[in-house]
């Protein structure tokens, strides 16, 4: 099917927090209460759309066991946005998140949107996270931040839309260059015209411009 | 009332028969899978969905999920428990199932069957022979098969199983050689099985399976393990079978050529398929194993598999796939991240170019041996990249170097896979590949690229300058030492200082206008043009808080300076203003930084070295005033000054001539080495080389220039640096560029208004220019050459603020006087 843009996506987060049942819920449309452990990388895809404009999504659901981080690595470089998933009814996966900020940001780049998760928001009984910490820590990290529930399909469309809404006016922008696919994001196949090849030379700013070492 | 009824009828119920217990449910389920096949036949041709078997294999599943989480502290529930006894042989059965795929089907069911007990349960007792075995057999008897449907099932298994031996790193022993049976018993069924679920396995004798191409011992050593795991985990499970229980066992260090590493072996077979949904999989598990951290297993994947040379072998495969029609200029722009290509490939649009596939198939192969390098042990890592250096670089791509028909897109491709990598043992092999190792003076590749840029054929010219550029840029301390600073090392370069004191500015503009200067009005534009430069230097100066006259060495900067801004004579410059050295200046900065960074763990000297480099020549110091702070360091246990490279500094422009006494004793003529001599030749043909060329040719000059090592510094970035006639310098080829540019371009008609024409072109990046005939190489080189300038002015004067950046006030006062 045709798409204007293409975005890939990835989820991280602690084992168990519920990054499996979230891309399921959002491309699927159900929940799975008993689900498979994640080893490597599972992928699932869908069409959204945002100002009239067919956006594909591509989603890597990663494994969030320490075991697999070396797999999970290679999946930052090239994506264009992240959901970052934590648990609300257990601290530590809350703790952890900013060795996985840490991570991503290391190994990603730069323009690459987080979108901080409080997943199982339908256990209010057992929350152990306050809604204001993941707040405070988004807003701290610079993140945008939503507390969603994969059982109740609570808030899933909109974190994975909001996440590409934010993408796409990081491209109106012009943060991002379209035309890098290490950025994760492609032109769809009617769109791809107009981008031809353009860096021909750095002109003008004679040798700085050639190097660019860094 | 009603439902307090109920619950008596259900309490006496439960009396008279009580509820089945899970196991009871368990071998019910068994026990109708065992009737199904007891009674099947084989003319049947119904689908394995459309029976119950599903229906009980994931209701045996979902019992041994539930009983696991009731229990306590480790232990085995009775379902499981009657799997690892064996009274219950599902796992046999999945087997049989899998191998006579009956109904149509049964084997994708028996595999994604096998793998979910593995994914589901947290303890799947893989220890146990009972549960391995079966594996095993399904594992080897499926792959008997390449290329069957089942793959993607088949590989899932496999990777499920890479990551349990992650967690528990002695699993891996089961899939090494004491533990895999000989080749028959893991091709048959046994025979108990064979009477439960009485169907003919399709399997056959295997044709040629790599698998087996070495025999097994006839008599495995059954009680020697191959990794030691360090704890004893035999504890972990209440499996009564603990004699079978594999990490166990007593250890061996020693392999066998016969040594097998099944589960990588089983792995690499799939690096083969069409699928490459398949192919990531195997790539995935390869690297989950190989990441782990036991020596032990390291040594398995390269001593007992062919694991590094499979995968080499496959880059080598795919690198002559590509197309030697493809155009070298669409190589720079990819940008492949292995794990994405897998979908992307799945999209029939995804070809931007002739021979794109092929050049994404490779440069994301590429990719993937790079983050394997990052991320596996360093046994294999060392092992993988000299693989890669010898049958990808040796022996694949070498010899296309100096191939005139291929040699272009061959350099491209290899400078591209240079840019690429990042993982240290590949830069450092590939680096060593490029510039040799030991002390061979010329190392015949070097030599070949260093040809390959003095070629007529501009574009070999080009790529490989592209190529030279990323060498610099990905440079290891060996390689640029190689390439760049054996030779100036011993400051050879330095001799007795030229009749002192004639008029800089006499010295640096040609003499011709010099002459005219008094006559014409240019002379007078001139004289207000220098005036202007100086003005503006003095105000970027101020601007750091570097005011003339506060610190010696800031004069001497100041003339640094201005050599190269004043190098062209006005009348010919295309930017009399030079407004833009703001940019240049923040560039130069961000760009030394970068170096600083880069080499900040190289044991490069932090002041310029003399003929004698030893510890034991102090006589160097005598002449220096800052020779007091040296001698006091030394006695310290730590030398800041000499230690930290960052620490290098300016002074040998501030008092060149001091110091050429020290040097001068070098009468033997300096020889700048095969590189430079390349780079200088090139510089001084710029006026008759294309536009590309020049600007890659400046750019690794400028990369050069910013390397802070004391020596090239001095060499490059030195106006005044006192040398033999004959010992070229780059201020010397750039006077003589200069002096060529200041007597041609003005005999072009209506010159100015080309010098005008072509830097708004070049300045407008208008991809439509390059295509466009009427290019003047001449002012196109003009104009690299006056940025150039502006751009080296920027260097030297960043790295001197950065020197007294560096120094404490008190001490650098001193050190510039």
């Amino acid at each position: 099917m045709a798409y204007a843009y293409l975005f890939k996506y990835i989820i991280i987060g602690d084992t168990g927090v519920g990054k499996s049942c979230l891309l399921l819920q959002f491309t699927d449309k159900r929940f799975q209460p008993v689900h498979d452990l994640t080893i490597g990388v599972e992928f699932g895809a869908r069409m959204i759309t945002i100002d009239g404009k067919q956006i594909k999504l591509q989603i890597w659901d990663t494994a969030g066991q320490e075991a697999f981080r070396s797999i999970t690595r290679s999946y930052y470089r090239g994506a264009a946005g992240a959901l970052l998933v934590y648990d609300i009814t257990r601290r530590d996966t809350f703790n952890h998140l900013t060795t996985w900020l840490e991570d991503a940001r290391q190994h990603s780049n730069s323009n690459m949107v987080i979108m901080l998760i409080g997943n199982k928001s339908d256990l209010e009984s057992r929350r152990e996270v306050k809604k204001e910490e993941g707040e405070a820590f988004a807003r701290e990290h610079g993140l945008v931040f939503m507390e969603t529930s994969a059982k109740t399909a609570a808030n899933v469309e909109e974190a994975f839309i909001n996440t590409a809404k934010e993408i796409y006016e990081k491209i109106q922008e012009g943060v991002f260059d379209i035309n890098n696919e290490a950025n994760g994001i492609k032109i769809g196949p009617q769109h791809s015209t107009a981008g031809g090849a353009s860096g021909a030379g750095g002109a003008g700013a004679g040798g700085a411009a050639g190097g660019g070492c860094c | 009332m009603l439902s307090r009824f109920s619950d008596v009828l259900q309490t006496a119920a439960d009396v008279l028969a009580p509820p089945a217990t899970r196991l009871e449910d368990f071998e019910y389920h068994w026990k109708m899978i065992l009737n199904f096949y007891q009674n099947y036949d084989e003319n049947n041709k119904l689908h394995v969905e459309e029976t119950r078997i599903p229906h009980h294999l994931h209701q045996m599943l979902q019992l041994i999920v539930d009983e696991e989480k009731e229990q306590q502290g480790g232990t085995v529930g009775p379902c499981m428990e009657a799997i690892v006894q064996r009274s219950i042989c599902l796992l046999d059965a999945l087997c049989a199932l899998a191998a006579a795929e009956r109904p149509p089907g049964a084997r994708a069911l028996a595999l994604t069957t096998g793998t979910a007990l593995l994914r589901r349960t947290r303890q799947p007792c893989v220890n146990s022979a009972h549960v391995y075995r079966p594996l095993q057999r399904m594992l080897i008897q499926c792959n008997e098969n390449p290329a069957s449907p089942t793959e993607k099932e088949e590989v899932e298994l496999l990777l499920t199983l890479c990551g349990l031996v992650r967690k528990e790193p002695g699993l891996a022993n089961i899939f090494t050689t004491p533990f895999v049976e000989d080749k028959s018993t893991l091709l048959s069924i046994p025979e108990d099985i064979q009477k439960l679920i009485p169907i003919r396995s399709k399997i056959q004798t295997p044709k040629k399976n790599p698998l087996f191409e070495v025999e097994l011992p006839p008599n495995p050593l059954r009680n020697v393990s191959i990794i030691r795991t360090g704890k004893d985990d035999c504890n972990a499970t209440s499996s009564s079978s603990a004699d079978d229980n594999a990490s166990c066992k007593s250890q061996k260090t020693v392999y066998d050529d016969n040594d097998k590493f099944l589960l990588i072996d089983l792995l690499l077979s799939y690096l083969n398929s069409a699928d490459n949904q398949v192919v990531l999989r195997a790539c995935e598990g390869i690297m989950i194993v190989s990441s782990l951290p036991e020596d032990d297993i390291a040594n398995l994947v390269t001593s007992c598999s062919p694991a590094c040379e499979t995968i080499v072998h496959k880059l080598a495969a795919k690198y002559r796939a590509i197309p030697a029609n493809v155009d070298p200029s669409d190589v720079d722009h990819l940008n492949i991240t292995w794990a994405y290509v897998a979908q992307d490939f799945g999209d029939k649009s995804y070809s931007k170019f002739h021979g794109y596939r092929d050049l994404t198939s490779f440069f994301s192969w590429l990719d993937y041996c790079d983050t394997l390098m990052k991320e596996c042990h360093p046994i294999i890592a060392s092992h993988l990249s000299r693989t890669f250096r010898q049958n990808f670089l040796e022996g694949a791509a070498e010899s296309g170097l100096t191939d005139l028909h291929h040699a272009v897109l061959v350099t491209a491709i290899l400078a591209k896979c240079l840019k690429v990598i990042d993982s240290p043992d590949l830069i450092n092999e590939f680096s060593n590949w490029l510039v040799g190792e030991g002390e061979v003076s010329e190392w015949p590749l070097l030599l070949a690229l260093v040809n390959n840029c003095l070629t007529d054929n501009h574009d070999l010219t080009l790529e490989t300058l592209r190529f030279f550029e990323t060498i610099i840029e990905k440079g290891t301390e060996h390689s640029i030492r190689r390439v760049v600073l054996a030779r100036v090392a011993a400051r050879g370069y330095c001799a007795a200082p030229p009749a002192a004191d004639d008029d800089e500015r006499d010295r640096l503009n040609d003499l011709s206008i010099g002459r005219e200067r008094e006559y014409n009005r240019e002379a007078m534009k001139q004289l207000q043009h220098e005036d202007h430069v100086n003005e503006q230097i003095t105000d970027i100066l101020a601007h750091e808080g570097l005011e003339p006259g506060l610190r010696p060495g800031d004069d001497n900067i100041h003339r640094v300076i201005n050599s190269f801004l004043l190098l062209l004579p006005r009348a010919i410059l295309s930017d009399p203003v030079g407004a833009d050295y703001e940019h240049y200046i923040h560039d130069a900065h961000r760009r030394y930084q970068y170096w600083l960074d880069a080499t900040s763990t190289f044991n490069w000297p932090a002041d310029y070295n003399g003929v004698d480099t030893t510890a034991s020549s102090t006589h160097s110091y005598d002449s220096r005033p800052e020779a007091d702070i040296h001698l006091d360091e030394a006695f310290e246990p730590i030398k800041l000054e000499q230690k930290d490279p960052k620490q290098f500094s300016q002074r040998l422009v501030l008092r060149s001539r001091d110091l050429t006494s020290q040097s001068s004793q070098n009468e033997e003529e300096f020889d700048e080495g095969i590189f430079f001599k390349m780079i200088f030749k090139l510089l001084a043909n710029m006026p008759s080389q294309p536009y590309q060329v020049n600007l890659h040719l400046t750019s690794i000059i400028s990369q050069l220039a910013l390397l802070p090592h004391p020596n090239l510094h001095e060499y490059l970035l030195n106006p005044m640096l006192p040398t033999a006639k004959k010992t070229p310098t780059l201020f010397k080829t750039l006077q003589e560029v200069a002096r060529r540019l200041t007597m041609e371009i003005p005999r072009l008609r209506n010159y100015k208004k080309i010098i005008e024409n072509t830097r708004l072109w070049l300045m407008s990046e208008d991809p439509s220019y390059d295509e466009n005939a009427d290019h003047n190489q001449l002012v196109e080189s003009l104009i690299v050459l006056e940025e150039f300038c502006k751009e080296l002015a920027a260097i030297a004067f960043v790295k001197y603020q950065h020197t007294l950046h560096m120094q404490r006030p008190q001490c650098g006062l001193k050190l510039f006087e």
